[in-house]
């Protein structure tokens, strides 16, 4: 029993710690916490602007500004694809249209040349 | 157009359905290039138009549509409002009939064109506003040669 206390003794026994391990571990700690602000540093940005209130109405008026104007770059492009779209059904038509008016000239011409009967 | 219309589109190898109201023609108008030849003519015509309608159906094999369901569209095209311009029928059952929206002066209130041929089945609708010359040009646009319509309302048939 004795044997196993001074084992114990012996693995748990106080060491000091290696000299400048205070200071890796609060580095190290640092460093992590700056890169986790870098990654929100948008939104920290805007919570933090809009915390202050002489700010707080300018970051209100630009995030409404930013999502009306990408509101309204959607509406341009869908506006655009449906114009485009529409654009082609018209000269399809007309196209269309065009080639029976020809058809029917054509018709129309078969039966003035043709040879009458007696 | 005859809901037995979409009947036909389902029996159909190919179909082509263009509907287009007066909003979309002319949000069409404004995509319609100036400097394209062929654009630029369809630009001029779709000014006046107030709708274009084509329905165009392919069928794999004669007889899979019949004279009624073009009847039904016929009717509609009666004077004095419409007056059938060219209807001519051929020995192999081919049949074109172009009828006109009678308008004041040079300008004509709409065209319909019905085109039976055994296998296919074509029908136009331009309404609104389109001048005899745009008519004419019409056919001789889009690589297609330029068509001379019969000045008198006499039928072919």
């Amino acid at each position: 029993m004795s044997q196993m206390d001074d084992a114990l003794r012996e693995a748990l026994r106080r060491e000091a710690a290696p000299e400048g391990f205070a200071e890796r571990v609060m580095a190290k700690v640092g460093r992590e916490e700056r890169q986790a602000t870098k990654s929100d540093d948008l939104s920290h940005w805007l919570l933090a602007a809009f915390r202050r209130p002489q700010l707080r109405w300018a970051t209100a008026l630009a995030g409404v500004a930013l999502a009306i104007g990408t509101m309204e770059y959607r509406n341009e492009a869908e506006k655009r694809a449906e114009g485009e779209r529409a654009k082609d059904q018209v000269m399809l038509a007309l196209r269309i249209t065009g080639g029976k008016l020809r058809l029917t000239q054509a018709a129309v011409r078969r039966i003035q040349y043709a040879p009458r009967e007696q | 157009m005859p809901a037995s219309f979409d009947k036909l589109a389902a029996k159909a190898e190919e179909s082509v359905d263009v509907t287009l109201d007066s909003n979309m023609l002319q949000l069409a108008g404004r995509f319609l290039s100036g400097q394209d030849a062929d654009q630029a003519k369809a630009k001029k015509i779709v000014a006046g138009l107030k709708g274009i309608t084509v329905r165009s159906f392919t069928f794999k094999q004669e007889g899979e549509y019949n004279a009624a369901d073009v009847d039904a569209f016929r009717e509609q095209l009666k004077a004095p409002a419409w007056s059938r311009v060219v209807g001519v029928t051929e020995k192999n059952g081919e049949r074109e009939e172009v009828y006109l929206k009678t308008s004041s002066g040079s300008q004509i209130g709409g065209i319909v064109i019905i085109s039976a041929e055994p296998k296919e089945l074509t029908i136009v609708n331009l309404s609104g506003d389109i001048s005899v010359d745009d008519l004419g040009e019409l056919g001789g646009q889009f690589g297609i040669p330029k068509v001379e319509l019969p000045k008198s309302k006499g039928k072919e048939e």
